[in-house]
């Protein structure tokens, strides 16, 4: 077996927006948002694959396109060597069981009306993982897996907190026996010591099961601890991706630096240590030419208003896409 | 930082909501104070009381519930003040800004006339005075070609935009305390940088006290001098940010800042307190974090805990405090 289980490829994806009265009026084409240019990355087995970047960078459409809920206009996804978007999505569920997606909003993401219960029995019925009789056994293992009370299962979704809805989407994600977990901003919405609890529980998990993770946050201390890997994105491309811990201490990407040392740190001695970043995200309807991060950047020249830079391999550091990664990272 | 005879004084504040009949105490006892140019953090997690307290201040929490204490402001006390006395105070001398920047603005409205309306309920100044302290507003809080996006819609802004239109807003009548409720919860931090930057420079610029309310100890470390942290509408522990966030004395701010991932081996287990906050119907009798704390002792969990002074400008609701050594240690 491959230790590459997913491999993103020149990823793009464009929603087209329609055109407007004015555009018809000028004879323009519709514009375009431009949500992903051209990502690249491989999901290891058994690793947690860290995504980070600022809201509209990409980072969630990336995790969609994964699940299939976003078909790409351009590249390719492979898992286990075979691309994902070739067969037909209704005949082929057996991706689907095995890559799992688990949402932000633990409001929004589970049925009001279905108890726990049936919550999980159902993803059990539609993947056929177990017989009828056999379900409602499954369903207590799996409660008792994300630390659940038994008596749970015959519970709305509106009596539980926060931190124990997303519980239950743990569970009904594990429910289907996947290799790879998606949790886009899976903690976000949960207070600290909660968020801590739950992210304790997904990293237990990720043991036992042997689970692939890719998690998607913009909570900057907590991808540096869950993840062994981390991919940095801005407008819709991969800047940076590289080992965690390296990244975390030393980004080599103007725009890894400046994103890292805006999180504000818990030490009040660090005031004024922030690498400012002035202006922000450029919008994905209007891309900026070559770097994308150019316009932001001060140490851009003229090349970088040209050239798109490559995501390269740099001093065994992971890969970085910039022009100058040398003389920046030498003057540091 | 030395600081003035403060502004805002809160003493013994409690607010109290009903449901079906039952009492909710949301706030007690809360006590502190605010002097020009200080900016007060006040941290806890959800529902522990800082919004509520921050309401109950301005005058929005008594619509709702029931409000008893002082909150004494220039020498006059605000809980008994009637409305329309309130109003003259209400964004003229103290103002608020909101976490959600979109749903606060008036969609239907461009932010010129939004900044105009504020100016003419709070200020003299005449039409013309009033479009040019508007585009000194924008410009001031860092909006780009001020004088043309007065006529823009809150829509045509950006996150970060919106909430530098809200600041303008709020500062635009110079008030002299600033109350902000997790200004910068829905924003990047690359954003959330640039607000706070501008919150802190606004607020040493205009001598403006600034009071904070954050679930974030990094923004605390960052901006504030003094922080109040909460727990089921109480202050547990108060005191300047450097002293409170090296040496936590009580069990619960340890706790909160141990959980926060910083400085720890990576993927291993997160530090979190047992058990969950309780719920406000059912607060236990004694200490209301007894039931999750290490060091409960008996005393505990029969009586409550004042809010007392344990050394110079540093007080603690604890009968066990953690002692210095072991708060360094965490």
């Amino acid at each position: 077996m491959t230790r590459t289980v997913l491999k993103v490829q020149d990823l793009h994806l464009r929603f087209p927006l329609g055109r407007s009265m004015a555009d018809v009026a000028m004879g323009r084409p519709g514009r375009v948002v431009n949500a992903l240019n051209g990502v690249s990355l491989d999901l290891i087995r058994g690793e947690t694959l860290g995504v980070v970047g600022e809201s509209g960078c990409g980072k969630s459409t990336l995790a969609r396109c994964i699940v299939r809920l976003y078909k790409p206009s351009d590249g390719e996804i492979r898992f286990n060597g075979h691309e994902i978007f070739a067969t037909d999505q209704r005949g082929d569920r057996s991706y689907n069981r095995r890559v799992q997606m688990m949402f932000q909003d633990p409001y929004s993401s589970l049925n009001p009306r279905m108890t726990t219960g049936q919550i999980l029995a159902e993803a059990l019925r539609v993947h056929e993982m177990r017989p009828e009789t056999e379900i409602p056994t499954r369903v207590d293992e799996l409660l008792e897996l994300v630390r659940l009370p038994r008596d749970a299962r015959n519970k709305l979704p509106h009596e539980f907190s926060g931190g124990q809805r997303q519980r239950i989407a743990i569970a009904r994600a594990l429910a289907v026996e996947p290799e790879v977990l998606i949790a886009d901003e899976l903690v976000s919405a949960l207070d600290v010591s909660v968020q801590a609890q739950v992210v304790n529980l997904l990293l237990e998990l990720q043991q036992e099961l042997e689970l692939t993770i890719l998690f998607v946050a913009h909570d900057l201390r907590l991808v540096r601890h869950v993840s062994n890997r981390v991919a940095v994105i801005y407008l819709g491309r991969i800047v940076e991706i590289g080992d965690s811990e390296t990244l975390f201490s030393h980004p080599a990407h103007p725009y890894s630096q400046a994103l890292l040392s805006a999180a504000p740190s818990l030490n009040p001695d660090d005031r004024g240590k922030v690498t400012k970043l002035e202006g922000e995200l450029p919008s994905t309807l209007n891309m900026p030419s070559g770097c994308p991060f150019h316009v932001r950047c001060r140490h851009a020249s003229e090349i970088c208003k040209q050239k798109v830079p490559a995501l390269l391999p740099f001093e065994g550091r992971g890969e970085v896409a910039c022009h100058h990664v040398e003389k920046i990272n030498a003057h540091a | 930082m030395e600081h003035q005879t403060p502004i805002l004084e809160v003493d013994g504040l409690n607010t109290t909501f009903y449901r079906s009949g039952q009492a909710l105490p949301a706030l007690r006892d809360v006590s502190f104070s605010v002097a020009r140019g200080e900016v007060l953090g006040l941290v806890g997690e959800s529902g522990s009381g800082k919004s509520v307290t921050l309401r109950s201040i301005i005058g929005l929490a008594r619509r709702y519930g029931e409000v008893t204490g002082q909150v004494r402001w220039q020498g006059r006390d605000l809980v008994p003040m009637p409305d329309r006395d309130l109003r003259q105070i209400q964004g003229r001398e103290i103002a608020m800004i909101f976490q959600e920047p979109m749903t606060s603005l008036n969609p239907l409205l461009t932010v010129g006339l939004q900044l105009e309306e504020t100016l003419r309920a709070h200020t003299d100044l005449s039409k013309a005075a009033r479009r040019d302290r508007a585009i000194e507003m924008l410009d001031l809080v860092g909006i780009p070609s001020a004088a043309q996006r007065l006529k823009d819609y809150p829509h045509q802004f950006s996150g970060g935009m919106r909430q530098r239109v809200m600041i303008a807003i709020a500062l635009a009548a110079n008030p002299k305390l600033l109350l902000a409720d997790e200004p910068t919860t829905a924003l990047d931090v690359t954003i959330q940088a640039q607000i706070l930057d501008l919150i802190l420079r606004l607020a040493q610029d205009m001598d403006m006290g600034v009071l904070l309310v954050t679930h974030d100890l990094g923004v605390v470390a960052q901006t504030c001098d003094h922080v109040a942290v909460m727990y089921a509408g109480r202050i547990v522990e108060q005191g300047p940010v450097r002293d409170v966030l090296r040496v936590p004395r009580h069990p619960y701010t340890v706790g909160l800042m141990r959980s926060v991932p910083e400085n720890l081996p990576p993927r291993t287990p997160l530090y979190s307190v047992p058990g969950v906050p309780p719920s406000l119907d059912v607060l236990p009798k004694g200490c209301a974090f007894a039931p999750r704390c290490a060091a409960c002792i008996a005393p505990c969990e029969q009586d409550r805990p004042p809010l007392s002074l344990i050394t110079d400008g540093r007080q603690v609701a604890c009968f066990n405090p953690i002692s210095k050594a072991q708060g360094n240690a965490a």
